[in-house]
């Protein structure tokens, strides 16, 4: 009788273990919408994830990482674990330094939870077996010396939480800056080694210093520079691009409103309220961008 | 015989004529319309979508489903126009567009194209006043219609 009722336990907890996958694939997908669907791992009307795209800097091109499950040319190969390292500490599986264009010094802020659940779902789209091109670094040593003492000395970090936020204020600080890394974009850099400026968090680049040449807008809700919109305004603008002038998002921002296989407009409701009130909540900067 | 094919010539030359003149007036080559500074009429064009969007948007939140048939209309009107307002060699330093309009010319073309059936779509959903189909339409229209072009052929705002 106890044997049976130890198979039981064993079949029945198997069963569920099968039955909270689904549950944890959605979660994967949510937290992947909430990173703006690491779009630049696909190119625009291009395979999911495939990688591919191209970035230019100051130190040469690089082009995004092939994320698909496939073996040789994504990270089908690699374990869980390593993937996660990838993502939160940008370090490839064999030790060498993933450039921090991919944003890792704000993931290192998310929530192991989180990060085992956008696992599970990187692991579900269909692989790709193209490769992204080599990058093209024109700098000398720039990976042996120059990155690791760049990074020793400007990359702040977030800290990560025993578990994600759930609602709240600190939910949308959580979501804004981690998940989000709205401040990679937003938050001002020295025109000169390119370090994020943590003490004016997301007061807006000019296009000198802003992703891809653009320039960002100051979101710290200082008047005349800053956001001046309210909290009902920015959640409508997250969800559909739409802004309160009648205009409609674009640029890498419309992009990450609308995601690859998910984006910011797939947050919940509460949650863009919680990124909306956390955005309200940070001090004001004055910066004005043209 | 002469008078007469003479007759027939000074008819066949007044058709001529006339041909050329409503050519010239109303034929093939498009009239002059607008200010003649087209990156001026094509903003002018754009703020007044966002307007009639604006107003899709409160109507909608007041119920008057029926009432932004009108403003519908207005966006699939002036939508068509998209392409005739960006000729060649119109990016000036006034002009936010990105060189990919030009670049990119019949995928431009087909998004102004998709604003205008979506437009269109939502007209027809608001006269018929099925307020899902309309609600179901503006929940993707903005990220679709102007969102679409903004992300790829637009500089980005930088002013909130």
């Amino acid at each position: 009788m106890t044997m049976l009722l130890a198979i039981l336990l064993v079949l029945g907890s198997a069963m569920h273990a099968r039955a909270a996958e689904p549950d944890q694939l959605a979660r994967g997908k949510y937290v992947f919408g909430a990173t703006g669907g690491c779009g630049c791992h696909t190119e625009p009307k291009g395979v999911l994830n495939a990688g591919g795209r191209k970035y230019d800097g100051p130190f040469g091109t690089v082009y995004s990482s092939n994320i698909t499950p496939d073996p040789k040319a994504g990270i089908g190969s690699w374990t869980d674990e390593q993937i996660i390292t990838a993502i939160r500490l940008g370090r490839r599986p064999n030790g060498e330094r993933i450039l921090p264009v991919h944003p890792f010094t704000s993931f290192n802020g998310m929530a192991e939870d989180d990060l085992a659940a956008l696992v599970k779902f990187l692991r579900s789209v269909p692989p790709a077996s193209k490769a992204a091109p080599a990058k093209k670094i024109t700098i000398p040593m720039f990976e042996s010396v120059f990155l690791p003492a760049w990074l020793m000395t400007f990359a702040s970090k977030e800290t990560p939480p025993s578990a994600a936020p759930v609602s709240g204020v600190a939910r949308g600080e959580y979501l804004v800056r981690a998940v989000g890394h709205c401040g990679e974009c937003h938050t001002p850099r020295s025109a000169l080694t390119m370090a994020v400026d943590s003490s004016r968090f997301l007061a807006g680049n000019t296009k000198k210093t802003g992703p891809e040449g653009q320039a960002t807008p100051n979101l710290t809700p200082d008047k005349g520079t800053g956001l001046d919109w309210n909290e009902e305004q920015i959640v409508t603008y997250l969800q559909t691009g739409n802004r309160p002038d009648g205009d409609v998002a674009g640029g890498l921002m419309g992009e990450v409103i609308q995601g690859t296989a998910a984006g910011y407009k797939d947050l919940t409701k509460a949650d863009l309220q919680a990124i909306a009130r956390y955005l309200k909540s940070i001090p004001a900067v004055k910066n004005k961008i043209e | 015989m002469i008078r007469g094919t003479t007759i027939h010539l000074s008819i066949l030359m007044l058709g001529l004529v006339a041909a050329m003149v409503s050519a010239c007036t109303t034929g093939s080559a498009p009239r002059m319309v607008g200010t003649g500074d087209v990156v001026y009429d094509r903003q002018r064009l754009m703020k007044i979508q966002g307007a009639q969007w604006n107003e899709i948007q409160a109507k909608f939140k007041a119920g008057d489903i029926k009432g932004l048939a009108a403003n519908a209309e207005v966006e699939a009107v002036t939508s068509m126009q998209i392409p005739s307002l960006f000729p060649e060699g119109s990016l000036t330093t006034q002009s936010k567009a990105k060189p990919e309009v030009w670049e990119r010319w019949g995928e431009f073309e087909a998004t102004a194209k998709n604003m205008t059936i979506w437009s269109e779509r939502l007209r027809d959903a608001a006269q018929a006043n099925d307020q899902k189909a309309v609600a179901d339409i503006m929940k993707d229209y903005g990220r679709v219609t102007c969102g679409a072009c903004h992300t790829t052929f637009r500089q980005p705002q930088t002013q909130r």
